[in-house]
């Protein structure tokens, strides 16, 4: 690891720290990602060897932040002196996140929307890259604008934190035990589905799409129970005839009967073929949700000019 | 992030979803032996020849002992060529082979989720490396591929040059895959093939398969896969030459082996005779009906090996479209 030089810690991702650093070869500036390596008696574990080189494959694409290398290292223990694998991702380093530039765009001395193209752009590269995901069979499941990193100057929208689930981290709870953020998940896993698919990561796309319209979240939860009732003052309370089976998920309870609000009012300045795109999105029955790779055919993509993709 | 198909990982390396075909063309490169490998000195290939040749032994022992899918040897392998094509390997270290052989299997293991025990093959093989030193080498392994242990096989692509043929029929589609495959696992055990990238191996194999199966139409087959954007058409002869030559010879051989085994006096023209008569009959129809005793002992054989071949396929297949339903 002297091949870098570390800058700043920029977080504690899901699965350990996250160093800012420059590779001092070529100055290159990288995002470090330390994990430790769990050796036991079989040796490198076999999740954590399936999992990078997933992480390895998905990397390919444009939308998906590239995993330069991965290096492993032996620290050794201050307390025993035996040593502790660990393993480092190099990932190429972005200096913003769609969290941040939204925010920007919100407070600070110039608020103001986001334009349309640059949203229309942004999705569909989002689009582009939860595909991508998607058709290697693999879930991100945690989608939002914090884990979307973007390159400002080119106009490009990267998919981050992919990864790294079962065999780095227990799910719910962060490393930090920071509050994990609520506002993406789909209604499926708050109502404790088991057998969840690509719709939640569909659910995930549309709220963000909404808050990058509205420069505010769609369904800003603080507990599970909030976060249902959010989204069901907005789309209704979902019935068994929208949603087949709902009732029988595992937390369903008894809740107040809201009728479905006119979405367009919730996100102003959108025109009709966003609005449908987004309440495609956000279906209740997960098999009723638009996929990703549909998402990209529809018209609301049509003013986009594609071939810069 | 769930990784759904890491349950059924040997799924998804075999089959591919069509929209990640470009993406495999494109990253194929990163998962096969660098290309220094097949320009090295002479003195280091002719080294790594009975390296590889001790090596693959050694793996496919360890593939009956421990009942592996034979896809689990085939990743070995291709982790072992891999390996060697960027680390320096000695003569003097003789251990070697046995140490890289036994972390790569024990790595393809646990990339195919097989169950594996280090001692079980160790015990049955006559390996004796400390638990310490097999993981320690498994990370050597692992750093020197970048961890690209998800290896793009030929197998990755079958379905898509399948996909080319416009078959309509979903046997016929079965037995041209049943048969690519088989020859794709015997073509990584020669050398010879290790130049070719795993796309060409498919589109060969398949294209091989096809003249045995389907003669009639190999010609427009060839003409597809040729037309296709990413196939180098001029590696793929090169590769489906070698391919060819090796069919023919292994049909020689067990020929052969059936000759010598059935004490009937025979003239090399009539072993040739048969051979070609075997095999046009082989391939025109799929049924032999050839009189010659030995020309059938050969066809059977031939049935059963494929008929064993279609069962392990067929499973596979059960499994694929298990993995589809998500």
């Amino acid at each position: 690891m002297d091949n870098y030089e570390k800058l700043e810690k920029v977080g504690e991702g899901t699965y350990g720290k996250v160093y800012k650093a420059k590779d001092r070869s070529t100055g290159q500036l990288v995002a470090l990602k330390k994990t430790k390596l769990e050796m036991d008696e079989e040796g490198v574990p076999p999740t954590a060897l399936r999992e990078v080189s997933l992480l390895q494959m998905l990397s390919q694409s444009l939308y998906v932040v590239r995993l330069l290398c991965v290096e492993h290292a032996d620290k050794r223990n201050n307390t025993d002196g035996k040593p502790k694998p660990v393993l480092y991702l190099v990932f190429e380093y972005l200096d913003t996140d769609l969290k941040k530039y939204i925010d920007s765009h919100r407070k600070g001395p110039n608020p103001r929307p986001l334009s349309h193209t640059l949203i229309r752009s942004f999705l569909y590269q989002l689009c582009k890259g939860v595909a991508h995901c998607h058709s290697h069979g693999v879930l991100h499941r945690d989608l939002k604008p914090q884990n979307l990193l973007l390159d400002k100057d080119r106009g490009i929208l990267k998919i981050a934190d992919l990864g790294l689930g079962r065999a780095f981290t227990v799910p719910m709870k962060s490393y930090t035990h920071e509050i994990v953020t609520l506002w993406y998940r789909a209604p499926e896993v708050l109502l404790g589905s088991t057998h969840y698919s690509t719709g939640v990561d569909m659910w995930s796309v549309g709220c963000i799409f909404a808050e990058m319209v509205r420069r505010q979240a769609l369904f800003p939860g603080d507990s599970e129970f909030q976060q249902l009732l959010h989204i069901f003052r907005l789309l209704g309370t979902p019935t068994e005839k929208q949603w087949p089976g709902v009732t029988s998920l595992r937390d369903w309870h008894v809740y107040p009967q809201w009728e479905p609000q006119n979405l367009a009012r919730a996100v102003p300045s959108l025109g009709p073929d966003g609005v449908d795109l987004l309440s495609k999105m956000l279906k209740y029955d997960p098999a009723e949700r638009i996929s990703a790779k549909a998402a990209l055919d529809h018209p609301y993509f049509d003013s986009l000019d594609k071939s810069q993709f | 992030m769930e990784f759904d198909n890491i349950g059924k990982p040997l799924t998804s390396f075999q089959e591919h979803y069509p929209d990640t075909i470009p993406d495999l063309f494109a990253s194929e490169n990163d998962h096969m032996p660098s290309q220094s490998f097949s320009t090295s000195p002479s003195k280091t290939r002719d080294f790594y020849v009975s390296f590889r040749r001790e090596a693959i032994s050694l793996i496919f022992q360890a593939q009956f002992s421990c009942n592996f899918d034979p896809f689990v040897s085939y990743l070995a392998v291709n982790y072992m060529d891999r390996f060697v094509s960027k680390q320096e390997i000695t003569q003097e270290k003789p251990w070697l082979s046995k140490l890289l052989v036994v972390a790569s299997i024990s790595l393809a293991a646990k990339m195919s989720n097989s169950p594996f025990s280090l001692s079980h093959i160790q015990g049955e093989e006559g390996f004796n490396f400390d638990a310490q030193t097999v993981h320690k080498m498994e990370v050597l392994i692992l750093d020197t591929l970048s961890w690209r242990m998800r290896s793009i096989t030929p197998f990755s692509f079958l379905c898509f040059f399948v996909s080319l043929f416009e078959l309509n029929d979903p046997t016929l589609t079965q037995a041209l895959k049943d048969r690519a495959s088989e020859t794709i696992y015997s073509a990584h055990n020669e050398m010879k093939f290790l130049e070719f990238k795993p796309s060409i191996i498919a589109a060969s194999a398949i294209l091989s398969a096809s003249h045995e199966l389907f003669p009639l139409q190999f010609s427009s087959f060839k003409a597809s896969i040729s037309d296709c954007q990413y196939v180098d058409t001029e590696s793929l002869l090169k590769c489906l030459n070698l391919m060819q030559e090796m069919v023919m010879m292994q049909g020689y051989e067990s020929i052969l082996e059936t000759v010598s085994s059935s004490r009937t006096p025979m003239s090399v023209l009539d072993r040739h005779f048969m051979m070609t008569n075997s095999e046009s009959d082989n391939t025109c129809s799929n049924t032999t009906t050839t009189t010659t005793t030995d020309a059938i002992a050969v066809a059977e054989k031939r049935q059963i090996k494929r008929r064993k071949l279609s069962d392990f396929c067929s499973k596979s297949g059960f499994q694929i479209s298990q993995s589809n339903q998500w």
